[in-house]
């Protein structure tokens, strides 16, 4: 599933970015990669996400969010 | 690798910072919200100013940072012979050195210009300090990791030390500072000063210097990072970053395994990566925890909320603009009151003492410059209430979350939630605006916010709102002022969707990725010196412009143009600014303000909006026989005047006024800037349709205004 399709609050795994080359360079400068987990912090207008990761708050226009590719997070019992 | 306990930590010891004779240059290097600025601030003190970093509109501040030569006390009590000085330059926030905007290229030009002065140059070219954000270490470190490649000395300096004890995500959050510290020191290899930049006593600030010092005389490399012999391009430059990634996985996994041993430690998730090779980058599953709402968290959901995001930022917006007329309007009287009275009577009466009373020199100095001086001053109050504002929503956090929630609005011009940055910035100054265009990742992008920052209304048409407004208004002068600000936006929004379906059509907006810094309150000292570094700026910049059009206004003023007058000495009718304004004044005719003092404003704010309102009192002033500068009466003037131009529509006229202000040319610094960054021919271009723009908008508005 795409990111913008994870419930708040939900914890997910990056699966894959459909992004262009340079802008998921980016992403994975900014600390976010493949297998970074996230967390759904805040649903914002027009699709816009806001993701918690390690600490961190990212805000990403619902366009891009759509590139994200998440897995949720299996807990061990 | 050191042990987790290991002392490197500690600034290196053993020297004396006496023995650094000459001035140290030291780079502060850091992501965006890290706290560097904060931390420049601390170590200069009022020992600052801002350039433009060569050949670029990047804004560089640089400063002196002085400790006593023990490195025992800061220095600002210390006598000059045991001072150390060290030049300091705080450059742009940066998350890598593979630079994507010019800021950022600022920034990797400058730390690889110093590695290159390492190699090539014996002695102490300089320090990096490279400033880690405790509560985001692994962003950070990839950022370090990329300047020790470089082969610059360097030294760390960790902020956030507060807010990482008290976060409840972070993977460092609740660890001891000094565990912290040590633990870093200890995976690094260099030393890592924790400090707080608002506690300049003990916050670190001393330990700093000592470090900074001895590394530049006894350099170390990063642990775990090879120091490359030449820059390499963009493929080495990609290859190594997955390297790089790894070795930021295993420090901060070593970091937190060395400050919560007894927390769980994930494994890394293993997700396939679409290279087909395992996942790199998986630092953010080092630690998990699970997720607990921040302070942040909570107050976002409400300003990002869908619903209320939107009119909680026009709310803010609007609380902007109130702010700065209710509390620069009476410092603006105050000072116009004082350099019009007091002050103009004192010249006046020196002058007399010299002999030199009711001629042309008493005109140049006390309608000329003394004018000219009084407006820059009254400009003041306007300009640091504006970049206070500015500073707060800033320092707050709010701005990056302003720049969330008008990314739809942007992408709809073809550009993104970044563009609105120097676009709001544009409401203060357009100046800086258009500098701050620098920060778009494309060209195309940046031509395309700098033909939409003239629309923005800065404060300096401002002063024109607050006077039409006052006299024409006077009950409704604040909703009259904020519907300008309306306008403008909505010039913004039209002017943009326009280019967008024409030249610049090949515009598409960029993903948007930004980091949401917590919600902080604003550090007053700060702020204080950030206000006083950009009014003085202002002061210095524009303020010559302005008392130079001033004079200019002045001397076409004194100078016939026809009639048998002396120099200083003639109706404005015959002067050579009457007769160019009385050219021009046919033409906006149409508008209802077409009147010598309209035209001769909108000449003289062709060269600075701040002149427009210097410009009606100094014509007014001439116009009348032995008149001087009377505020109390420049109301009373427009009104007669522009009623008399519009055939009793003065209201109507005075609104066409204000909308032509807005929508004309800002200023002659404007065009310049906007030349520099992108040609003659788009500024040329723009400078023909904001004219033609403004005449017709300003003919519609008096038109359906006169007949309401």
């Amino acid at each position: 599933m795409t990111l913008p399709e994870g419930p708040l609050g939900a914890e997910l795994r990056v699966t894959g970015v459909r992004l262009p080359a340079a802008h998921a360079f980016r992403l994975n400068e900014m600390g976010i990669r493949l297998g970074t987990v996230a967390h759904v912090t805040q649903h914002a207008a027009f699709g816009g996400r806001v993701i918690a990761v390690a600490g961190s708050r990212y805000a990403l226009d619902g366009a891009t969010a759509a590139l994200i590719d998440v897995e949720p997070v299996q807990r061990r019992a | 690798m050191s042990s987790c306990h290991g002392t490197a930590s500690a600034p290196v010891p053993g020297r004396s910072t006496t023995s650094v004779p000459a001035k140290l240059r030291v780079l502060l290097v850091g992501g965006p919200n890290v706290g560097k600025s904060t931390l420049f601030n601390a170590l200069t003190g009022a020992r600052q100013r801002t350039t433009n970093a060569p050949g670029t509109t990047v804004e560089l501040a640089t400063g002196t940072w002085r400790t006593a030569a023990d490195g025992t006390a800061d220095s600002a009590d210390s006598t000059a012979h045991s001072v150390t000085e060290r030049a300091i330059v705080d450059l742009p926030g940066s998350y890598s050195l593979l630079a994507r905007s010019s800021d950022e290229q600022v920034t990797a030009d400058a730390v690889r210009e110093l590695a290159r002065s390492v190699r090539e140059v014996s002695g102490r070219p300089g320090v990096v300090v490279v400033v880690l954000d405790a509560t985001t270490l692994a962003r950070s470190l990839y950022l370090l990791a990329q300047v020790a490649e470089t082969g610059v000395p360097i030294v760390v300096a960790l902020t956030m030390l507060d807010l990482a004890a008290t976060a409840t995500d972070s993977p460092t959050a609740g660890v001891e500072s000094a565990t912290l510290v040590a633990a870093l020191a200890a995976s690094l290899g260099v030393p890592v000063v924790p400090v707080d930049s608002r506690n300049r006593a003990a916050g670190g600030l001393r330990a700093l210097a000592r470090s900074v010092d001895a590394v530049a005389e006894h350099p170390r490399r990063v642990t775990g990072i090879v120091p490359l012999a030449s820059v390499p391009d963009l493929a080495q430059e990609l290859a190594r970053a997955e390297m790089l990634f790894a070795w930021v996985e295993m420090v901060a996994e070593q970091v937190t395994a060395c400050c919560a041993p007894s927390l769980p430690v994930t494994a890394h998730g293993g997700a396939p990566a679409t290279s087909g090779r395992p996942a790199s980058g998986s630092m953010p599953g080092v630690l998990r925890r699970p997720l607990r709402r921040t302070f942040s968290d909570r107050v976002d959901a409400v300003l990002l909320n869908p619903w209320a995001g939107t009119p909680v930022f026009l709310a803010v917006v609007w609380l902007l603009f109130e702010f700065t007329t209710k509390f620069a309007a009476p410092l603006q009287a105050f000072i116009g009151h004082l350099v019009n009275g007091p002050l103009a009577s004192g010249v006046t009466w020196l002058l007399g003492l010299l002999g030199l009373a009711n001629g042309w020199v008493q005109g140049l100095l006390v309608d000329g410059l003394l004018v000219g001086v009084g407006t820059v001053l009254t400009f003041l109050p306007v300009m640091a209430v504006m970049f206070a504002a500015l500073g707060v929503l800033e320092d707050s956090g709010y701005l990056a979350r302003a720049a969330f929630l008008a990314d739809r609005a942007m992408r709809s011009l073809g550009l993104d939630g970044r563009a609105l940055l120097p676009l709001i910035v544009g409401f203060g100054c357009n100046l800086p605006a258009l500098a701050a265009t620098r920060t778009l990742p494309h060209a195309r992008q940046r031509l395309l916010t700098g033909l939409l920052i003239p629309l923005t209304s800065c404060s300096a048409r401002l002063t024109v709102y607050v006077l039409l407004a006052g006299a024409f208004f006077p009950q409704y002068a604040g909703t009259v002022i904020f519907s300008m600000y309306l306008a403008s936006v909505l010039l913004v929004l039209c002017g943009g969707l326009l280019l967008r379906r024409t030249v610049f059509r090949d515009v598409h907006a960029e993903p948007l990725i930004l980091v949401l810094p917590p919600y902080q309150r604003p550090h007053l000292r700060t702020l204080g010196l950030s206000v006083r570094m950009r009014v003085g700026a202002f002061a210095t910049g524009a303020g010559k412009i302005i008392v130079g059009t001033m004079l200019v206004v002045w001397v076409l003023m004194a100078l016939p143009a026809t009639g048998q007058h002396a120099v200083g000495d003639v109706p404005v009718a015959d002067s050579l600014y009457g007769r160019a304004a009385s050219g021009i004044a046919p033409v906006l005719a149409p508008a209802g303000f077409g009147n010598d003092h309209a035209s001769a404003a909108l000449i003289t704010g062709f060269v600075a909006k701040e002149v427009v309102v210097g410009s009606f009192a100094q014509s007014y002033a001439v116009a009348e026989p032995g008149g001087s500068v009377r505020p109390g009466s420049l109301g009373e003037e427009l009104r007669a005047s522009f009623d008399e131009s519009s055939g009793g529509h003065g209201g109507a006229a005075a609104l066409a006024f204000m909308v032509f202000v807005l929508a004309y040319t800002p200023c002659v610094a404007a065009l310049a800037e906007q030349r520099r960054l992108f040609g003659w021919r788009p500024t040329a271009s723009a400078l023909a349709a904001q004219l033609a723009g403004a005449w017709v908008l300003a003919v519609l508005v008096f038109q359906v205004g006169s007949r309401l």
